[in-house]
């Protein structure tokens, strides 16, 4: 029921957001990595679009004209998006956050600013973040955000409005993570590709409608019987990124026999783990929420060690019993901490396989191959 | 041996005296008396070691490069290392000034210019980093940091008490330290940097940046005392910022002379020579040495120009360069004088100055680091870049972008693009590694070049008609 619902709103969402639009709605568009608050979009009166495209059918070769082939494909396929002006949500945006978090994403908002026919704010992030001066700067970026905003709406952004947009944004971080914590058991009643599918879909959809059709969505599964399949292969996946519509390396899992029970990725998956304080000072709260209080991605100072930690916990509290490591061509953060976690895991006896994409079609019967041999390494492993 | 530091600037009885240190570093390092015959080579075929300041140069690189390998077994109880982090050298200046049992420097250009560049002896230490998490092939990782992986996975250099960078241009350096600290057990600091500039709020933006970076500054005091055991005051920050000046000011003195000269009076891959200079600390007294290098080689190249004299004819055409020359490689700089064309200039040290100099040392070590062209967004470099054409009546541009770096890489086909359209000048862009010699194709090399050389010569006709 929930499904048929969701893709009707998502169906429709382009033409909404044209009609609002028309009557002065700004769209604002931010690129993924959880660093932008949506709550100081959305208590600014804009819609907030997260702009995830990466992977599916249309290879990121056509931002070859602007940037050579070394920049990953996911920050690729945001120059794309922008040169082909095919994509609804990219072409109506009027303007754009672009959180300085990698390399890769950081010349993507430097080529977005080249072209200079859209609004653009950069929000810093202290890649060394322990701090209190570098949680203040970006406090200061943010209060930074929320005066460009209220000129660029016309809207006074309270604190009363961005308490009901913290307010909001938890109870659907909740929700993720309640729906998340289901798949902790033996057999999971939705699997990875659904989860991720529905996390792409709260970056598009109107966050209230959002938050009812999860609401739905966890009633369901809690109410669904569980089969147990003791001999499929559990596994964590860490990477830097699933792009909306990045989802071949799921599907091939799937067909594989293998589940996915756990993503731990940074750009393309909304961060659920931690709920905003809603008290106090709010740009505090986000600043502490957004940049300290979490996971670190691969790009910030010291947090390898952090992350490894959290994907040890994952393992645990999941039941885990391989690691698909799913990394981007030229990513390099990533392809350097892949030796470390290796190291780390095969010391654990866990297995780990190090997948790389470059979202073409070319390695499809290579990764099939590699997939289907680990699932049955682990399965064996199991058995 | 002694006839090798002779070429590298060693006075006689000097060559004498240190020969036993050079062995020891250099048996080390795995240099036999093969390469030895082979340095000796590659300087005179690249390098004008007939002039002294070039010389004196390579005698300061060397040095540091025994220095650093000999550090701990020399009695050295603190060793400091800054990687990719140009702003911190008034800081180790201060402790090198201040103790005697502290050893501090910069890597690794100086491995990479004689290791490098005179032995051709850095693969194995580049291989040395792909066995371990800087695989070669699709990923591209940058060879500077390899360059970094190798020195310690061979235990070439000793492992530092405190090992400094910053992601100026990128997250590969503190990533690399970070994972060094990991699977090595080497303390790191990594200074704080965000390239969150809008072109639009342009100086305001350059204020809250170098504001940042300043504060990361002072914990990075905090943590250089720890280690070292002894204060840091801001006013010993700015004694060495005083006396590095000077310094600047002989550089900035030199590359005038070179933008200016025609003919050209030393071919371009000299200037990674004096480049990795500002960024090494210095001592006092070798900061006298240094000063002395750079005083030499512009009296020298002075001469040079005062008679007409050059490596290439006069009225050859005027190139920019992006980024400094090969680190580990002399022959492809070398090879556009060659072919005939004046590298005048390059876009590292091309500075924006568009704030004031600010009262706080922190500060000024701060802004001192973040306005050179590489670390503006893309929208502000290209300006910069075309107003250094523009300024000094530059015929043709080489982008010669290092691939391991996406910072530059990410910016080249728009610089290009920019250049074109504005001034109507040729642009080249050669993809290249800066640290690493395997990718470089001479023939190919040179195939491009000439044929940019004609695309220049035919604009240059077109311009005097």
């Amino acid at each position: 029921m929930w499904e048929e619902r969701l893709a009707m709103h998502l169906r429709d969402r382009p033409a909404q957001l044209r009609e609002a639009k028309d009557k002065g709605v700004k769209i604002i568009g931010y690129f993924p990595g959880n660093y932008v608050p949506e709550e100081l979009i959305y208590a600014s009166g804009a819609v907030p679009i997260c702009l995830a495209h990466g992977g599916g059918p249309h290879p990121a070769d056509a931002a070859l004209s602007v940037v050579p082939h070394l920049i990953c494909p996911f920050a690729r396929a945001q120059i794309r998006e922008k040169l082909l002006k095919r994509n609804p949500y990219y072409s109506m945006i009027d303007m754009l956050v672009a959180p300085i978090t990698c390399v890769h994403l950081r010349k993507v908002a430097e080529i977005w600013e080249y072209y200079g026919d859209i609004e653009i704010f950069k929000l810093g992030i202290p890649h060394q973040y322990g701090g209190d001066f570098e949680l203040e700067y970006y406090a200061d970026r943010l209060r930074a955000l929320k005066d460009r905003l209220q000129a660029f709406t016309g809207n006074e952004i309270t604190s009363e409005r961005i308490s009901r947009a913290i307010g909001l944004y938890n109870r659907m971080r909740e929700l993720l993570k309640k729906i998340s914590l289901i798949r902790r058991t033996t057999s999971p009643p939705l699997s990875s590709l659904d989860f991720v599918r529905l996390n792409h879909a709260s970056f598009y959809a109107d966050p209230a409608f959002m938050v009812d059709v999860l609401e739905s969505v966890y009633q369901e599964l809690t109410r669904k019987q569980q089969v147990t399949k003791a001999n499929t292969p559990r596994l964590l996946l860490i990477g830097p990124n699933i792009g909306y519509g990045d989802y071949r390396v799921l599907e091939l899992v799937k067909e594989a026999g293998g589940e996915i029970v756990i993503e731990e990725v940074c750009e393309g998956i909304r961060y659920y783990w931690q709920a905003i304080e809603n008290k106090g000072d709010l740009f505090h709260s986000l600043a502490k929420g957004y940049l300290r209080d979490r996971v670190p991605c691969a790009f910030m100072r010291g947090s390898a060690k952090k992350r490894l930690d959290f994907a040890l916990k994952l393992v645990k509290d999941f039941n885990v019993s391989g690691i698909i490591w799913y990394e981007l061509l030229n990513c390099e953060t990533y392809d350097s901490e892949s030796y470390f976690f290796a190291q780390k895991m095969l010391e654990r006896n866990i297995p780990m396989l190090i997948l790389e994409s470059n979202y073409g079609a070319a390695d499809a019967g290579q990764l099939k191959t590699r997939i289907e041999a680990f699932v049955e390494m682990v399965r064996g492993g199991i058995e | 041996m002694i006839e090798l530091l002779k070429l590298c600037g060693f006075e006689a009885d000097e060559a004498e005296s240190e020969l036993p240190r050079m062995e020891k570093a250099f048996n080390k390092l795995g240099i036999t008396a093969e390469d030895i015959g082979r340095a000796k080579q590659r300087l005179t075929k690249y390098y004008d070691i007939e002039l002294k300041g070039v010389r004196k140069l390579l005698r300061l690189l060397v040095q540091d490069i025994v220095n650093s390998v000999l550090a701990r077994e020399e009695g050295k109880t603190k060793i400091i290392y800054g990687f990719m982090s140009p702003g911190w050298t008034p800081f180790v200046s201060a402790l090198v000034s201040k103790s005697k049992e502290v050893h501090a420097t910069y890597l690794c250009p100086q491995f990479q210019i004689v290791v490098g560049g005179i032995f051709n002896k850095m693969v194995p230490i580049l291989e040395a980093a792909e066995k371990r998490w800087l695989k070669a092939g699709a990923v591209t990782h940058c060879s500077n940091v390899k360059s970094l992986v190798g020195l310690f996975a061979l235990d070439l250099i000793p492992k530092p008490d405190l090992l400094i960078t910053s992601g100026l241009l990128c997250e590969t350096a503190p990533k690399t330290t970070d994972l060094l600290h990991e699977l090595y057990n080497i303390p790191t600091y990594s200074i704080n940097t965000c390239h969150d500039r809008e072109y639009s709020e342009y100086p305001a933006a350059t204020k809250r940046i170098v504001g940042l970076a300043a504060q990361s500054l002072r914990r990075l005091t905090e943590r250089v005392q720890e280690a070292v055991g002894f204060e840091i005051t801001g006013d010993m920050l700015r004694e060495e910022i005083d006396a590095s000046s000077e310094l600047a000011r002989a550089l900035s003195k030199l590359d005038s002379l070179i933008e200016s000269s025609d003919p050209l009076p030393v071919s371009a891959n000299h200037q990674i020579l004096w480049r990795f200079l500002g960024l090494l600390p210095l001592s006092t007294d070798s900061m006298a040495d240094a000063i002395d290098a750079i005083n030499t080689l512009y009296e020298e190249l002075q001469e040079r120009v005062d008679k007409g004299l050059g490596v290439v004819e006069k009225g050859t055409p005027r190139i920019l360069a992006l980024l400094p020359p090969s680190h580990v490689d002399p022959r492809p700089d070398h090879l556009v004088s060659e072919l005939g064309m004046a590298i005048v200039a390059s876009d590292f040290g091309c500075l924006a100055s568009d704030v004031g100099i600010p009262q706080d040392p922190y500060e000024i070590v701060a802004l001192q680091a973040l306005q050179d062209s590489p670390f503006h967004s893309l929208r502000r470099r290209i300006p910069l870049i075309i107003e250094l054409c523009k300024r000094l009546n530059i015929d043709g541009v080489i982008d010669r972008f290092h691939i391991g770096c996406r910072t530059v890489v990410g910016d080249a086909l728009l610089i290009k693009e920019a250049i074109t359209k504005e001034l109507g000048i040729p642009v080249l862009l050669l993809e290249r590694d800066d640290f690493d010699p395997r990718p470089y194709n001479h023939e190919q090399y040179k195939r491009r070049l000439e044929v940019f050389k004609t695309m220049l010569s035919r604009e240059h006709k077109r311009s005097m008609t």
